[in-house]
């Protein structure tokens, strides 16, 4: 009994934490403009300044917010279609087949993963700006793309070691060459891995800010988080609070919805011994 | 900001062809086919750049009078290392991993321990607990920065022996504080799944046969099930140390480097991107990243030692 | 700098422009070149000050040969600068004209970002103190658009109250002591660590003769002067204030907008700032500011640094550049020369509060209509006698360097302007980081 008070006491202490600071941004976004530059609400719950739809609507009518939602997602399921597709062939190799080489190509991914981004961005931006990809698309996707790799392949070659490797054998007993036992069995069984890794690389893509403020200059290619730091309120000597917590939100909509479809995914593939922070 | 990921890869499993047959050549070329995108895609953004930044810090260079450009040797590395700044910095961002990993290292264990036990509500905790896990970091810096501020934010009026008018923003070490509050709201969850997965692999066997020997919960979390998790444990400050060696996004939205709160990270990028410095940054990046390697051996040392202890009980 | 105001007139303007970035889009890149006929666009990057007032004038200044397109820039000026630099460094081909921060000019100019403009875009008509911040190299590199400049404001009860006798020109030692003698009075200036403390100290400095950093035009083999008497002048007058009654208790953090309560707030204040304050005084049910208040608003020249010199008012604003490596650039230097004419000039004044670089717009009727004369004729004053900043191409790190050394307020003495000297010296030869 003691022991079930202890478990609800501490189920309901894990969820204050977690969830505190998102009510948080959810009230701000509610508390008009006024109030939070003046501070004349300043308690946690939008109780004299509800404004309603206000900041989201005004948010909404953001040319330059709107063009930042739509370079996040584009960017970040680019890279994340083209990253996984790398790291599945990757991993394959690594989880199932014999190579010199593999041991660099692990070495590799874990030196990459461990690379402190702020000491890329300066030559990549000359060199970028020197072959034309300053400030565009594929300027911020080949970066993600090398930074969600290592990840992508971990995750990967986790899941493949725990696909029966039998079958393929049955399948290349059957007469079929490697890549056709890799196209016609390891495929299928590997979708689901595939799909975490997925959620994974996304969300890193999605996150990140360094490339996004140092690699863009306006809306043709400028990110969310980017476009967050550089918001624009109508006082120019006070972060626009209430506009930018609906924009937060807006921002985390997207998360939120992956996290409510596909948290047992999320968590086992980050518990299966390849795990992303 | 950054990625890390860990994994106990088993490099050598499945079947070894013997060496030299046709078979193994056919995968031997099939595997280089597979591998070499990703690796090239992974090379060119990384190993181009730090090699130019090398080149770059030799020189004298400003982006805005690139007429003045000259050769200067070591000269930008002794600057930088002789400079009491970059050692102020260096500083801060070591506070800033030790205190952060060491308080995610706890709360996450709790965490755990909860997700571990917890029977039911097993979907509604996995869903707070990814929240935060897949927030935008400046998205949780400025839910904190706006919770801290005391014109607008509840901090100040929930915590009882602070004044209603403190000013987070104005000392060092308050501002340091909100700044890893930041961090260590969004990353523990990364912490909790990581030591999930290691209480995971603890035998219930051995924990009850524990209690059948009267050990009380403590004896048991300290003999049987702590050292059972050591290397989930260490795996995981290895990767959130590294992490949060690597601080910037907090920093730049929370303060923008004020009052001393500056990371090695981000003055690397001031020198680059706001100073427009390309020798100087380019030297910093290059320190930058052998200071990760130093912070990355020593803790694999570390974790090295502890395995042999852990062996050797 | 000053006031910015919502931007609902961008709505309908922002959805022709979504249809065509989702054209673009698919290609990976946008490219802002041309329109369906083949039409050039010319994408001008604004700053967030009179967006509705730049957004009419861009639709005026668009002919039947080009476009121009209005393009914003983040609110900071550090980052308005990051951002533009960055472009101009990537040699981007569709930076075609920009607002500048004057600071910025010289900096772009010697990395030869900008375009060169046509001899007779400043003339006798332009503003002295306005006019000297497009110059670099004995060439013009931009047109002012607009010239701002700080006064001193006050409340006239206070300064009878503390029997200062405002028509004759102050120092800031007689402004100090004048609101430390009356409780609650206080004096208002910007002193955070940014760029508003620089143009402080920059005023101060020149205010006493003297100069931070002389032969600028010479890069990092300029001279540092900042450590003269002078330089002490200024840094006495700093300390003066953060050690009197009269500082505000947000000093060290205060910039344009911190001081502004504090002006019909008990007593009063004395405060320098922009042009933008009297609009933003003006009485209206928002701001909670009556007509019997605002008759209280006294404005005056900027305080003397010595008491036998004329004072060096800050001089700010906007210059618009035409980028080097524009596409069409003769397109740009012309669409500049449309932007900046006396009408934009008349406008953004009458409308945003911005006020203007050239005699022949300060003499327009509107603006006599909108501003009482006496201030008009302040402002006009100010900015021809205004002191300009160290024009540089090192002067982001200049400032900077100023900035670390001479923030807090709190700490200054008469050691700063030595110590700012040496460290300047030691940053501007890489000896020392930033």
């Amino acid at each position: 009994m003691k022991q079930k008070i202890g478990l609800v006491l501490g189920v309901a202490l894990v969820m204050l934490w977690c969830l505190l600071p998102i009510a948080w941004i959810l009230s701000l976004s509610f508390k008009s403009q006024d109030a939070v530059s003046n501070g004349t609400d300043p308690g946690f719950l939008p109780l004299d300044s509800f404004t309603g739809w206000d900041n989201y609507t005004a948010v909404w009518d953001d040319e330059q917010f709107r063009r930042s939602i739509l370079n996040s997602l584009g960017i970040s399921l680019i890279a994340t279609l083209l990253s996984v597709i790398l790291a599945t062939l990757a991993a394959y190799a690594i989880a199932r087949l014999e190579f010199r080489g593999k041991k660099f190509v692990l070495t590799v991914a874990l030196a990459i993963a461990m690379f402190p981004v702020v000491s890329l961005v300066s030559p990549l931006f000359d060199l970028w700006r020197t072959i034309g990809l300053y400030d565009t698309w594929p300027g911020l996707i080949i970066p993600y793309m090398s930074f969600t790799l290592p990840l992508a392949i971990w995750t990967l070659s986790a899941f493949f070691r725990e696909i029966p490797w039998e079958m393929e054998q049955a399948a290349q007993v059957d007469g079929a060459t490697s890549w056709q036992a890799f196209r016609k069995v390891i495929v299928p069984l590997a979708a689901p891995g595939v799909f975490t890794a997925a959620i994974l690389t996304f969300f890193f893509a999605w996150n990140d800010f360094v490339f996004g403020i140092t690699l863009t200059s306006t809306e043709n290619a400028r990110p969310i988080p980017a476009a967050l730091s550089f918001f624009v309120g109508p006082d120019p000597f006070q972060r626009p609070a209430g506009l930018l917590a609906a924009a937060a939100v807006i921002a985390t909509i997207p998360i939120v919805v992956i996290v409510l479809l596909f948290q047992r995914k999320i968590v086992a593939g980050l518990t299966s011994g390849a795990v992303k922070g | 900001m950054s990625s890390t990921y860990v994994a106990t890869p088993e490099v050598d499993a499945g079947k070894t062809p013997p060496a030299g047959s046709d078979r193994s050549r056919a995968e031997g070329r099939l595997a280089a086919k597979l591998v070499a995108p990703a690796v090239i895609v992974m090379l060119v953004v990384t190993a181009f750049p730090i090699l130019r930044a090398l080149w770059l810090s030799f020189y004298s260079y400003s982006l805005t009078a690139p007429d003045d450009r000259e050769f200067v040797g070591l000269s930008n590395y002794i600057t930088a290392l002789t400079d009491s700044l970059f050692w102020r910095d260096i500083g801060v961002t070591v506070l800033y991993m030790l205190v952060t990993v060491a308080i995610e290292l706890v709360i996450g264990f709790i965490f755990a321990m909860v997700m571990h036990r917890v029977i039911f509500a097993r979907g509604v905790i996995r869903t707070s607990i990814l929240i935060p896990y897949g927030i935008i970091t400046v998205v949780s810096g400025f839910a904190w920065q706006f919770a801290f501020t005391y014109q607008n934010g509840f901090v100040n009026g929930w915590l009882p022996f602070i004044d209603e008018q403190f000013n987070w923003f104005g000392d060092t070490t308050p501002a340091v504080i909100a700044i890893m509050v930041s961090e260590i709201w969004k990353t523990t969850p990364f912490m909790s799944l990581l030591l999930l997965a290691g209480l995971a692999q603890v035998s219930e066997d051995m924990i009850e046969a524990a209690k059948v020997d009267g050990a009380t919960w403590w004896q048991r979390l300290w003999k049987v099930i702590l050292p059972n998790m050591r290397a989930a444990i260490m795996v995981a400050v290895l990767f959130r140390a590294l992490d949060a060696y690597r601080i910037f996004d907090n920093i730049y939205v929370m303060t923008a480097g004020a009052v001393g709160t500056e990371s090695i990270s981000f003055l690397t990028y001031r020198q680059t991107i706001e100073q427009f410095q390309l020798g100087m940054g380019s030297a910093l990046a290059v320190l930058l990243f052998l200071s990760v390697l130093l912070v990355a051996f020593l803790i694999v040392k570390l974790f090295r030692v502890d395995l042999a202890q852990a062996r050797g009980e | 700098m000053s006031r910015t105001s919502a931007r609902p007139a961008r709505r309908a303007r922002a959805r022709r422009r979504v249809a065509l970035a989702a054209a673009a889009v698919l290609g990976g890149t946008l490219l802002a070149a041309c329109s369906e006929e083949g039409k050039p666009v010319l994408t001008w990057y604004i700053n967030p000050d009179g967006v509705e007032v730049l957004d009419v004038i861009a639709e005026r200044c668009s002919t039947d040969r080009y476009d121009i397109e209005t393009e914003l820039l983040p609110t900071g000026a550090t980052d308005q600068r990051i951002q533009l630099a960055r472009r101009l460094a990537a040699e981007d081909d569709t930076t075609d004209l920009m607002n500048l921060d004057p600071v910025f000019v010289p900096e772009f100019a010697n990395a030869g970002w900008l375009e060169e403009m046509p001899d007779d875009v400043v003339t006798e008509d332009t503003l002295d103190g306005i006019a000297e911040t497009v110059r670099w190299d004995d060439r013009i590199y931009a047109i002012p658009l607009w010239a701002n400049t700080q006064v001193l404001w006050y409340r006239k009860s206070l300064a009878k109250e503390a029997g200062l006798d405002m028509s004759r020109p102050v120092t800031w030692d007689q402004v100090i002591d004048a609101a430390s003698s009356v409780p609650g009075a206080t004096v208002g200036v910007q002193a955070n660590k940014y760029e508003a403390y620089v143009v402080w100290i920059n005023a101060l400095v020149q205010g006493a003769g003297g100069e931070i950093i002389s032969d600028a035009e010479a890069g990092k083999d300029a001279s540092v002067d900042i450590d003269s008497e002078a330089g002490r002048a200024a840094a006495a007058v700093i300390e003066k204030l953060a050690k009197s009654r009269a500082a505000q208790s947000d000093l060290s953090v205060s910039n344009e907008g911190t001081s502004l309560p504090a002006m019909f707030a008990g007593p009063g204040e004395f405060m320098t700032n922009w042009t933008f304050v009297y609009k933003n005084y003006a009485p209206s049910p928002e701001n909670g500011i009556t007509e019997e208040q605002y008759e209280d608003l006294g404005w005056a020249r900027y305080p003397r640094t010595v008491p036998d010199m004329e004072s060096r008012p800050p001089v700010g604003g906007i210059d618009v550049g035409v980028g080097a490596f524009s596409k069409h650039r003769d397109f740009a230097v012309e669409a500049a020369q449309c932007i900046t004419d006396t009408d934009s000039q008349v406008a953004l004044a009458v409308d945003a509060g911005l006020m203007p670089a050239t005699a022949t717009a300060y003499e327009a009727p509107e603006l006599a209509e909108a501003y009482p004369p006496d201030l008009l004729e302040l402002f006009r004053e100010s900015v021809d006698s205004g002191g300009p900043r160290p024009k540089s191409a090192y002067y982001a790190t200049i400032s900077s360097a100023i900035q670390s050394v001479w923030h807090s307020p709190d700490s200054v003495d008469e050691s700063t302007p030595k110590e700012s000297a040496d460290f300047l010296a030691e940053v501007l030869e890489g000896k020392a980081l930033l």
